[in-house]
C-alpha cells in the first residue's frame, strides 16, 4: 500500500471522528495496520475473524463512539452473518474499509473468489460502497461513508483498489 | 440451578450498568427478572454477536460496567472473542454464559457443552484468568459480586437446568425498537448524542 494512501486513510478516519479500529490484517493493506497501531489518537483492536470485528464495531457505535472495520474483502464473507443481523434486524451500522483482492490484475489464484464475491455480496446486502483507486478520493469516500451510515443506520464500505494497494 | 432465579440475583445487584443479551427464551426471562433494567438492556437475537457487542460498548464507555448475558450456543459460535478479551483486558466487562447444554429455543438439541466442551476452561486457555463454572445459586451470586467489581475480564459460566417459569410474559418489541430504547437510555445517562437529528439541507 502506498505511504500517501496510508496517510490519507488515517486522516480520513480522524476527520470522521473515528477513535477505534478493529482489524484482521491482510497483505494489501499491510502498511496501514502498524501505522494505525502507532497512532496515539486511534485505538486498534485485533480480532480473530471479521465477524467478531463487525460485532465489536456495532457495540462501539452503541456507546456513541465511531469505529471502522478494516480488512481484506474476503472478510466480508466472514462478517455477513453479524452484519445481516445487526444491520437488517436492528439498524446497528458498521463502516468497513477493505482491500480489493481479486480485482483485474490479480495474480494469486486463491484471491480470485474474493473479487468474484465482493460486489455481488455487497449488493445482496444492499450495502452502498465506493471503489477508490485514487489517493485524492480517499478522504471524501471515508467522510461520505460515515455520513451515510450514521444517517441510514446501516453499513457502508470503502474499497481500496488499483495502484493504491498493489 | 434455574436461570430465572440466577437472573433475579444478578438483577438485584444492577443499577447503573448496561446489559447486552441474547438469545431465545432468555430474552423474555431477563425482561421479567429485571424490570428496572429494561431500558438499560439491549435485547437482541444475534447469535455470536452478544459478547463482542458488549465488549464494544465496554471499549466506548470504559467508566461504565457492562454485562454480557450470552449463551452456550452463542459463545460456541464465536469462541475467538475470548482470545480478544484476554488480549484487550477490558476493566469493566462481566460475561455471563447461560449454559443449559442445548439449543433450548428450538426444542433442545444438544450443544457441544453437552459433550466434552468446557467454556470456562476454553476461556482460561484463551488467556482469561477469571473464568469459572458455577452450579449453585449461591456460587453464582458470589461470582456476580466479584465479577461486577473485577478490573479484568470475568467469565462466569452458569450451568442451568432447562426449566422455564410458566408465567413469563413475552416481550412485544422487536430488535429495532429495543435498539432505540437502549440508545436513548445511553444518551440520557451519558449526556451524549448517538442518533441525532437530520440536517436541513
Amino acid at each position: 500500500m502506498q505511504a500517501n494512501a496510508v496517510e490519507q486513510v488515517i486522516a480520513g478516519l480522524k476527520a470522521a471522528g473515528v477513535t477505534v479500529v478493529c482489524y484482521l490484517p491482510d497483505s494489501l493493506l499491510k502498511e496501514l495496520y502498524p501505522a494505525l497501531d502507532r497512532d496515539p489518537d486511534i485505538r486498534t483492536i485485533r480480532v480473530t475473524n471479521e465477524g467478531e470485528g463487525a460485532a465489536i464495531c456495532g457495540g462501539i457505535w452503541l456507546s456513541g463512539k465511531k469505529s471502522a472495520l478494516i480488512m481484506e474483502n474476503s472478510g466480508l464473507r466472514a462478517a455477513t452473518e453479524p452484519l445481516a443481523r445487526m444491520g437488517m434486524g436492528a439498524g446497528i451500522p458498521v463502516v468497513m474499509i477493505m482491500s480489493y483482492r481479486g480485482d483485474l490484475g490479480e495474480n494469486n489464484w486463491w484471491a480470485i473468489p474474493h473479487g468474484m464475491t465482493m460486489e455481488p455480496l455487497l449488493n445482496a446486502m444492499r450495502i452502498p460502497y465506493r471503489i477508490v483507486d485514487r489517493e485524492d478520493a480517499i478522504g471524501r469516500a471515508i467522510a461520505d461513508a460515515y455520513a451515510w451510515s450514521h444517517t441510514a443506520y446501516y453499513h457502508s464500505a470503502v474499497v481500496l483498489a488499483g495502484s493504491l494497494v498493489r | 440451578m434455574n436461570r430465572f432465579e440466577c437472573m433475579q440475583r444478578l438483577a438485584s445487584r444492577l443499577e447503573h450498568e448496561l446489559v447486552i443479551l441474547s438469545l431465545g427464551a432468555s430474552v423474555d426471562e431477563w425482561y421479567n427478572a429485571a424490570p428496572h433494567m429494561r431500558s438499560a438492556s439491549l435485547f437482541q437475537q444475534q447469535l455470536g454477536c452478544v459478547t463482542p457487542q458488549a465488549f464494544g460498548v465496554a471499549v466506548g464507555l470504559p467508566h461504565r460496567r457492562i454485562v454480557s448475558l450470552d449463551t452456550d450456543g452463542g459463545m460456541m459460535f464465536n469462541l475467538g472473542i475470548l482470545a480478544t478479551l484476554a488480549n484487550e483486558q477490558p476493566q469493566n466487562l462481566l460475561v455471563v454464559v447461560w449454559d443449559n447444554e442445548c439449543y433450548e429455543s428450538i426444542g433442545g438439541p444438544p450443544t457441544h457443552t453437552a459433550g466434552r466442551a468446557d467454556i470456562a476452561a476454553i476461556a482460561r486457555g484463551a488467556g482469561i484468568e477469571h473464568a469459572y463454572t458455577v452450579k449453585t445459586l449461591d456460587d453464582f451470586d458470589r461470582h456476580c459480586e466479584d465479577g461486577l467489581r473485577a478490573r479484568t475480564p470475568y467469565v462466569l459460566v452458569a450451568k442451568i437446568d432447562r426449566s422455564v417459569p410458566g408465567d413469563i410474559k413475552r416481550k412485544h418489541s422487536d430488535g429495532r425498537e429495543d435498539k432505540y430504547t437502549f440508545v436513548r437510555h445511553v444518551e440520557r445517562t451519558e449526556n451524549i448524542v448517538i442518533m441525532g437529528p437530520s440536517e436541513h439541507n
